[in-house]
């Protein structure tokens, strides 16, 4: 295996991709009890319109497939869910699905290589009948409506609404009662078999493991499976523009809730990470903890805690995220649009917060959980999480200034705000 | 990992927790009393306000910029209600030293320093907090308090809470109550403040890579050194005697599309053993995705994404949780009702015995996998003046038969049904 190891926090990385295709990464972490396993797909619910190796013609299905997959791979052909069996092993067991990928993971500290049996066993071994998949309708139907709750979720929604005319970031992971309807068991089988190929999947372990042998231990439970060709995802063309600029809905919230969204566009590999550094940094300054903006906000009882500052970024897009609660979403806006404006980059503010940025990303090395999840999400942007440890301690002012002026643009900006009637 | 704990004046313990397992220290402080209708508003108004400035770092924007010079040290409070007692807690969680870019900084001795002047030497100016931070604070307490129902699924647990403990310390929402808000000045927060200094019970843990120097940090620190000696004034989590109460269902209308239900249940159970056999009990009811409730509620009946369980053990209260479609009402009622009856007659397995062990043991082995979790461990023990290590704990839980789950199962009753339902759908009834 490839060995990378990274001098500030004192980690490896082994890595190494099999001749199926599949990546199989292993964090060794000494002395701790808990062992986590992710195995992931670079497929997620953007992912509905593309076309199968070896075929010429386009396939769409229904929005809400990656994630109905998601459920319906712990059914088993013996009436077994899997879910059941590996929680009988006394393992913590769970799957999600995201815009980009889906993952299916395992936390234990008795049992690891019985549930990794299992684990591999059901990735591998998909069951759909006609009566399983209606019966999910039904599971499905009620988590839609249980987000139907979350304010936080649809003023997030919204935002995308505004940022995006055609990119299916745009909507819900888990597609609509009517989206879903459609969904069949050849549908399921065909997206099986086009995403769970292991030339388009990944593993992440992290525990005290000695990863040759878990590598062995890993390899053997693979079914024989060749890799496939390059499958090729289609994208409808998304302008630069924004779709609107403001976006309101009503629902029963105590205070408005906003979202301020910044359309981007994804960076190039090899400036990725820098490009992410560079607006978290740029992030803090303007409304972090410490900034003026935050204390002028504050004291004028505009904003009650430090609103949520993300970027997200994965195939044809990218967003800046800034997300609060405020009695006057609006004038948060403004404010935060009036100090982008007439920003300069102050070097001990520069210093201070690349400081502080530098202690977070270390501490995403405590929980094997974390380290895991974070390794596989990156490698599906074509990243290597240590490359952040790296890039934080030589980012320049230069190219923060750079990214401020091309990326935190006016006419990019768009507020969703959720407020009572 | 190693535990040591030491009274350094009466009342006053640290909790020293050695492990070198993370990239971290965490250094928390706990300030218990009892919760009363009477301090509950002020507890919560002041761990919100000592968070905006010390003597020597008069505003939280300062406080950000020194925290974010230590690497991104990183502050959190809030409170909690543990069985009786309120709890305000504070942490603050800094880079170990081997890991800084650069050598040669005690971040650890900082970070001790910089919790121990937040929690005990806030900035005053003529024997009061300062008015403006008591006011800011005021409006965004109010605030949390109106925001209660925001969360519908968190609303409708503590609403079934207050339901089954009206009038009891337990009932009583722990950020507080906008009628008692408006009475609170700057001066009389200050005098409250100083009333449960001298009298409430202080923890303080430090967890990370320590040693000897630790504990004398902490004892030589100016604001430890001022603080007196106190018959710590909190209640002990013991095993109380309920009263039989009648079984009541409330019902609440609200805009939702899902409904939620909470159901309340009481163990009456007599001694700490039977502790480890609620814990089984509830895992094999709703504690886990092998249980009872998601077997039965969602993956057969299909009416549920969320169906499952949870123990209280400070209350000796189990809580049944569920967000069904609301015209399932009934439906879901009588299968839930079912399920409680099947733990009576002993409808359960040994294999689900083994399961849910398996499960509980998994978690309690990896406590010291994280520090917060591993200081909520202690601080739990603490709190019900039961130590019991983590091999012991275990022992225990293997220990539980058949006959003490299905006489836990015996002893429960229904004490409150708590539905959170859509306003629509109620016009619809009549």
């Amino acid at each position: 295996m490839q060995i990378i190891e990274n001098s500030k926090v004192k980690e490896k990385l082994y890595i190494e991709k099999l001749e199926n295709g599949l990546t199989i990464m292993i964090i060794p972490k000494k002395g701790i009890q808990k062992k986590y396993v992710i195995w992931g797909t670079n497929y997620g619910s953007n992912d509905s319109k593309f076309v199968v190796p070896g075929e010429t013609q386009k396939t769409e299905v229904p929005k809400g497939v990656a994630h109905f997959l998601e459920h319906k791979m712990f059914e088993q052909e013996s009436g077994v869910n899997s879910l059941d069996t590996l929680t009988a092993l006394g393992v913590d067991a769970n799957a999600y699905t995201t815009n980009d990928h889906t993952a299916y993971l395992f936390e234990c500290t008795e049992n690891f290589y019985p549930a990794l049996d299992e684990l591999m066993d059901y990735v591998q071994h998909p069951y759909f009948t006609d009566e399983n998949v209606e019966k999910e309708k039904g599971i499905i139907g009620q988590e839609i409506m249980m987000y139907d709750d979350y304010p936080e979720w649809k003023v997030y929604l919204n935002a995308l609404e505004a940022m995006y005319h055609e990119h299916p970031v745009k909507l819900d992971i888990t597609g609509t009662i009517e989206t879903i309807s459609k969904i069949d068991k050849e549908i399921l089988y065909k997206c099986y078999n086009t995403f769970y190929n292991p030339s388009n999947m990944a593993m992440v372990v992290c525990g005290d493991f000695e990863p040759e042998k878990l590598l062995q231990e890993i390899k053997n439970r693979l079914i024989d499976k060749k890799a496939n060709g390059e499958i090729k995802r289609i994208y409808p063309e998304e302008p630069e523009n924004i779709v609107k600029e403001k976006i309101e809905q009503k629902m029963d919230v105590s205070q408005p809730i906003f979202v301020i969204g910044i359309k981007d566009k994804l960076a190039d590999t090899k400036e990725r990470v820098k490009k992410h550094i560079a607006i978290e940094i740029l992030l803090n300054m303007i409304l972090g903890k410490s900034s003026k903006l935050y204390k002028e906000l504050y004291d004028e009882g505009l904003l009650f805690a430090t609103p949520s500052l993300d970027y997200e970024y994965a195939r044809g897009y990218a967003h800046i995220l800034i997300t609060g609660q405020s009695p006057e979403p609006e004038k948060v806006y403004e404010k935060f649009k009036q100090t982008v404006s007439n920003m300069k980059i102050d070097s001990n503010e520069f210093n201070r917060i690349k400081k502080r940025i530098y202690g977070e990303y270390v501490k995403e090395y405590n929980d094997t959980a974390d380290i895991a999840r974070m390794f596989l999400a990156d490698f599906f942007k074509e990243i290597n999480s240590f490359e952040f440890l790296e890039e934080i301690t030589v980012i320049n002012e230069e190219y923060v200034e750079q990214v401020l002026k091309d990326v935190f643009n006016d006419k990019k900006m768009v507020i969703s705000v959720i407020k009572k009637d | 990992m190693q535990y040591k704990e030491k009274e350094i004046k009466k009342g006053i313990k640290i909790h020293l927790i050695k492990t070198e397992k993370f990239k971290t220290n965490l250094i928390a402080v706990f300030l218990s009393l009892p919760i009363t209708k009477e301090n509950v508003t002020k507890n919560s108004l002041l761990s919100a306000v000592l968070r905006r400035g010390t003597q020597n770092m008069p505003t939280s924007m300062q406080i950000s910029q020194e925290l974010e010079e230590m690497y991104g040290a990183s502050f959190d409070n809030g409170i909690d209600k543990t069985g009786d007692n309120h709890v305000l807690k504070f942490y603050l969680e800094s880079i170990n030293d081997k890991y800084l870019p650069q050598q040669g900084e005690n971040m650890l001795k900082t970070s001790i320093e910089k919790l121990l002047e937040i929690v005990f030497n806030p900035l005053t100016e003529n024997g009061k907090f300062k008015e403006e931070y008591v006011k800011q604070e005021k409006e965004n307490i109010k605030r949390i308090i109106e925001g209660k129902p925001d969360n519908k699924a968190r609303y409708a647990f503590d609403r079934c809470i207050e339901e089954m403990y009206k009038d009891q310390p337990y009932g009583l929402y722990k950020y507080g109550y906008i009628e008692d808000l408006e009475k609170i000045d700057a001066k009389t927060l200050y005098e409250h403040y100083e009333k449960i200094k001298s009298e409430c019970k202080i923890d303080i843990f430090v967890s990370g890579s320590i040693d000897e120097e630790t504990i004398k940090i902490v004892e030589e620190n100016e604001n430890i050194k001022n603080l007196q000696e106190r018959e710590a004034q909190y209640i002990i989590n013991k095993i109380e005697e309920k009263p039989e109460a009648q079984e009541k269902e409330v019902k609440e209308e609200m805009e939702v599309t899902q409904g939620k239900i909470v159901i309340g249940l009481d163990l009456h159970i007599e001694n700490e053993e039977q502790r480890y056999d609620a814990l089984l009990y509830n895992a094999i009811l709703g504690g886990s995705a092998n249980s009872k409730m998601f077997q039965e509620v969602r993956e057969k009946a299909s009416l549920a994404y969320t169906a499952g369980s949870s123990y209280v053990r400070y209350k000796n209260n189990i809580f049944v949780k569920c967000g069904i479609e609301i015209k399932n009402y009934e439906k879901a009622m009588k299968i839930i009702r079912k399920q409680l009856e099947d733990m009576k007659i002993g409808n359960f397995t040994a294999e689900d015995i083994e399961n849910a062990k398996k499960g509980i043991i998994s978690t309690i082995k990896s406590i010291d996998d994280e520090q917060d979790t591993e200081i909520t461990y202690f601080f739990g023990q603490e709190l019900s003046g039961n130590k019991v290590s983590i091999d012991e704990y275990i022992e225990k839980i293997q220990k539980v038969s058949k006959e003490n789950i299905i006489k836990i199962a015996n002893s429960i009753t229904i004490n409150t049904i708590y539905f959170l339902k859509n306003i629509e759908t109620a016009k619809e009834e009549q």
